[in-house]
């Protein structure tokens, strides 16, 4: 990154448990109450780097609403403010 | 305009080719830039103390307008520049052998030229530390200026200001007004008194100590009764190392302060910058403002003033806390579907 230049809403690593059609269960163990939304990011697939993202909104047992996406090249879940 | 240069070759950067500057290497005498600037301000009073209006620069010179002088001082210029040089060395040693130069010109140049003995045609080699740029930037458009045949200041002066801009831009035409002698009127600084600050160090102190000395100095400086409830303008931190040599840093206040938490604060920040252990720190005034009681804000309610005192809210944190300590939301690509491209963090603009 450019020395100076802080992005904001970096994703940060999260520890989500999936089902069998990668749709979350629990984040850091507290359960996931409901997938408020599901949507699909493909960006800059004409590039040697592009990007796939499967984002979900996620309402926890807790009561907190989160967004946690799973990125496409390696199956990783991140979460992130969006 | 009569103009008198004092220079003290010990404590100046090199003036001439060949001869050794107070603040180079191999002047274990008045090696280092805490003693220079002491001794320059030292150099500086005493020609204050005869009624000059001084403009110093530079350590270990001094520029005075020799006209107002004269009524006092016998009558003539040399009658000026003998009380000067009189007044020099009583600050100094003292002794007859007193190193500073006075002479007078009729431009600052033309007094450097004369105090230093530079032989004419003057080559044009006198401007490397006339031109206010670092020694490195100087050298280049001097290289230059030789390469292309321009010796000298009566060559370089012949040159027409066009050629000199489409070749040299603006260094090239600052070069060009000092060897036709067109020069900024003198600037002379306020006369000040003195007021300082010194604290010996227990060995070794470092961190939190040090921090806790600093604010002793502080609080000091402040406590002098010298002060008479003033605020300060500037402070000139300096350390006595414990290696040998000394170090010493300036902070100008950004408006007039007589905050301890203020003062503190900026000078902790420059603190860090010491570059080893230290046995003693000093601190000095640069200048006083009105007393603190005096500063009544004015009613003005626009925009301009506003921007203004925010504009030294940022520098003044900024110095304190870093240059990024103040940052800035700049939106990027809000429409983006990937979140980390929609904004970043920037430096807070200087206003």
């Amino acid at each position: 990154m450019t020395p100076g230049l802080h992005r904001l809403y970096m994703p940060h690593p999260a520890n989500v448990r999936a089902d069998d059609a990668g749709v979350p269960l629990a984040l850091d163990g507290v359960a996931v109450e409901a997938v408020r939304e599901e949507w699909l990011v493909e960006d800059r697939w004409w590039t040697p780097r592009s990007l796939r993202r499967r984002y979900f909104e996620l309402a926890l047992a807790d009561g907190r609403a989160v967004t946690v996406f799973r990125r496409g090249r390696d199956g990783r879940w991140y979460r992130q403010r969006a | 305009m009569e103009i008198a240069c004092v220079i003290d070759e010990r404590l100046a950067a090199p003036a001439r080719p060949g001869h050794l500057g107070g603040l180079g290497p191999g002047r274990a005498d008045l090696a280092d830039p805490v003693a220079a600037a002491e001794a320059t301000e030292a150099m500086v009073r005493a020609l204050e103390s005869i009624g000059a209006a001084v403009e110093s620069e530079r350590s270990g010179e001094a520029f005075f307008a020799v006209g107002g002088l004269r009524g006092i001082h016998g009558g003539d210029a040399a009658g000026v520049l003998a009380v000067a040089r009189q007044a020099v060395a009583a600050a100094g040693d003292g002794g007859a052998e007193a190193p500073a130069r006075v002479a007078a010109g009729s431009t600052r140049l033309a007094a450097f030229v004369a105090a230093t003995g530079w032989r004419r045609p003057l080559p044009v080699a006198v401007l490397g530390a006339r031109l206010g740029v670092p020694e490195r930037e100087a050298e280049e458009l001097l290289e230059a200026l030789r390469r292309l045949g321009i010796e000298t200041l009566p060559a370089l002066a012949r040159v027409s200001p066009d050629q000199v801009a489409d070749r040299f831009g603006r260094l090239g035409l600052r070069a060009l007004r000092l060897a036709r002698g067109e020069e900024a009127p003198l600037r002379p600084r306020v006369p000040h008194e003195e007021l300082t600050a010194r604290i010996e160090l227990p060995e070794d102190a470092a961190g939190r100590q040090l921090d806790r000395a600093l604010e002793l100095l502080v609080d000091r400086l402040l406590a002098d009764p010298r002060r008479r409830g003033r605020t300060l303008l500037g402070l000139r931190l300096g350390a006595l190392l414990t290696g040998g040599g000394s170090w010493s840093v300036e902070q100008g206040l950004g408006r007039p302060s007589a905050s301890p938490r203020v003062l503190r604060r900026l000078l902790l920040s420059r603190l860090e910058a010491l570059p080893g252990p230290a046995e003693a720190l000093r601190l000095r005034a640069l200048g006083f403002g009105p007393a603190a009681s005096d500063q009544l804000e004015l009613a003005v309610r626009a925009a301009a003033p506003r921007r203004r005192r925010l504009g030294e809210a940022v520098r003044e944190v900024r110095a304190a806390q870093g240059a990024e300590a103040l940052l800035r939301v700049l939106p990027i690509d809000s429409a983006s579907r990937v979140p980390e491209r929609w904004a970043t963090l920037t430096p807070f603009p200087e206003l």
